[in-house]
């Protein structure tokens, strides 16, 4: 009863409070990219490179606002994001419930790891040639893809999340009025087990959007990735720049997003 | 705050009650030899043992956790067939929901009951008050020690007006300073709310201190070796000759238990 009077972690945390914490997360990522961006210009003022193997960053700067204004960017952008939040969605659809039901249900487990475990080392981009040859280059074998990289972190880490939830809460749940399974996963399982969900979420969406411009590279007419290679094929290294520089800066963005629905629903606490 | 509404406490009777376990090897362990016993309505009963007489087992059978082998207990003429809200249980480690604050915990079995949200607000937090935590309603379980911890527990159980409440030790993880004031506590609202009340312990002192009755078991496999009346007024005074003359009776009972279950202990290791 130490802790009465003042207890502990408890400090004001009014909206404001939080967005500043959020600007505060943010800050890093600033400093770094001035860093990246003070050691690119060195080496392009001291190698003096020529312009399609290493523009200089005013160069890519210039091309950004170009592809901005024509709209190219914006719309690449746009389809790589669309794809993967496609493909995401799709794979939790699947990967959550079938999670739940593979840490609830052991001889289900039993039965299904193996197979989980055989698929698993195999990298998404491995599945991109039967990708294309079962769904073609349209938007089909991208998500395919996608589906396949985002689908087994989403799995693991609900199978993880519902298993090793305290058996205690459970027996909780059941005193406390949950007798049927169906008010025992609404009312304890699920919430137990949301963070790692969450977590797995998280991770996927990160495993997916690196793997989506993998996909683009190899065939797409559209998006990120083929902005990549087809900078490449042109010789303009300031697209493929301009291209990495959005795919980095749309990730920070998209995990910045995740940790702040960790922060919102997960109850483990900093 | 006397006679409170709600159900009131019921007799609980064991008849036969057992239960074995078969191991991977196909061996059976017997954790509880059949037990009879009548529990009267409104009865603080406390069961003393050695660890792995079984008393957690009889408790899980009680509270409809796990079913029994044999036998079976009845609450009032209602055979125990499982869980249900209308018996309460606090546990040893707390068991309080971490995704929820202190006044959701307390709230969770009167949501359950169907209780509408602004009356089981008003339940919760009257509820609350009765372990002095109404300030932390809206705490997380993180925030508060053990102890505090295990009142708003206490206030979850009780609130949901259950007719028997059972107790798996549940001061056994506190410093004993904090036990000595929720043994106190506990009993206060045991006094104005009348449950009928199982409660398992370690501790001879707190049988005594809390028990009208106390049950003590022997090792494995578990049975009721003794049952012992304790006819002193409360406040208990641990220190006066009557409680402890009742402790040396427990102890000189309890000390044939716990040398046989170091016994078997040793021959557990060495087979």
């Amino acid at each position: 009863m130490t802790t009465a009077s003042v207890p502990a972690g408890a400090k004001p945390r009014g909206p404001v409070a939080r967005l500043r914490g959020q600007g505060a997360r943010l800050l890093p990522y600033f400093y770094a990219a001035v860093g990246v961006v003070a050691v690119w210009w060195a080496v392009v003022l001291i190698a003096k490179p020529h312009m399609s193997l290493l523009p200089s960053p005013l160069l890519t700067a210039k091309t950004f606002v170009q592809l901005m204004a024509s709209g190219e960017l914006p719309r690449d952008a746009a389809y790589s994001v669309a794809r993967v939040l496609a493909a995401w969605s799709l794979a939790a659809l699947v990967a959550v419930p079938l999670g739940f039901a593979m840490g609830r249900w052991q001889r289900l487990e039993r039965v299904l790891d193996p197979v989980v475990e055989l698929f698993r080392p195999i990298s998404p981009l491995a599945w991109i040639p039967l990708a294309i040859l079962w769904f073609g280059i349209d938007e089909g074998g991208k998500i395919f893809v996608i589906f396949i990289g985002t689908f087994f972190p989403i799995l693991l880490n609900t199978i993880a999340g519902a298993k090793n939830i305290d058996p205690v809460l459970i027996r909780a749940g059941r005193i406390l009025g949950c007798q049927d399974d169906a008010s025992l996963f609404r009312k304890v399982v699920l919430p137990a087990s949301l963070p790692q969900v969450i977590v797995g979420l998280r991770i996927s969406f990160g495993t997916g959007w690196a793997a989506i411009i993998a996909a683009e590279l190899v065939a797409a007419r559209s998006g990120l990735g083929y902005l990549i290679s087809n900078g490449m094929e042109v010789l303009r290294s300031d697209f493929v720049l301009v291209g990495m520089v959005t795919i980095g800066v749309l990730g920070v963005l998209f995990d910045t997003v995740f940790r702040w629905v960790d922060a919102r629903y997960n109850w483990i606490g900093e | 705050m006397t006679a409170a509404a709600g159900s009131t406490a019921k007799p609980l009777s064991l008849r036969g009650l057992a239960k074995h376990y078969a191991t991977a090897d196909g061996r059976v362990i017997e954790a509880l030899l059949p037990i009879d016993l009548d529990i009267a309505s409104g009865e603080f009963l406390v069961v003393v043992g050695p660890s792995g007489c079984g008393k957690s087992t009889m408790l899980n059978i009680l509270a409809g956790l796990t079913p029994p082998s044999a036998g079976e207990a009845r609450v009032g003429d209602v055979p125990v067939r499982g869980p249900d809200i209308d018996r309460g249980m606090v546990f040893q480690d707390y068991a309080l929901f971490p995704w929820l604050d202190v006044i959701g915990n307390v709230e969770f079995g009167l949501e359950r009951k169907g209780l509408p949200r602004r009356q089981r607000r008003e339940v919760a937090m009257r509820y609350l008050e009765m372990v002095g935590l109404a300030e932390f309603a809206d705490k997380r379980p993180r925030e508060l020690s053990g102890g505090m911890k295990q009142r708003v527990a206490i206030a979850r159980t009780f609130a949901t007006e259950p007719s028997i409440i059972f107790m798996d030790e549940p001061f056994g993880a506190l410093d004993a300073l904090t036990r000595r004031y929720l043994q106190h506590e506990l009993l206060r609202i045991w006094q104005e709310h009348r449950k009928t009340v199982v409660f398992i312990t370690h501790s001879v002192v707190e049988a005594i201190y809390l028990a009208d009755r106390i049950v003590l078991m022997t090792a494995r496999p578990g049975r009721i070796k003794t049952m012992l009346k304790v006819d002193l007024a409360h406040p208990r005074d641990p220190t006066s000759d009557k409680f402890r003359a009742i402790e040396r009776r427990v102890y000189a009972d309890l000390d044939e238990e716990l040398a046989k279950s170091f016994r078997m202990e040793g021959r557990d290791t060495a087979g």
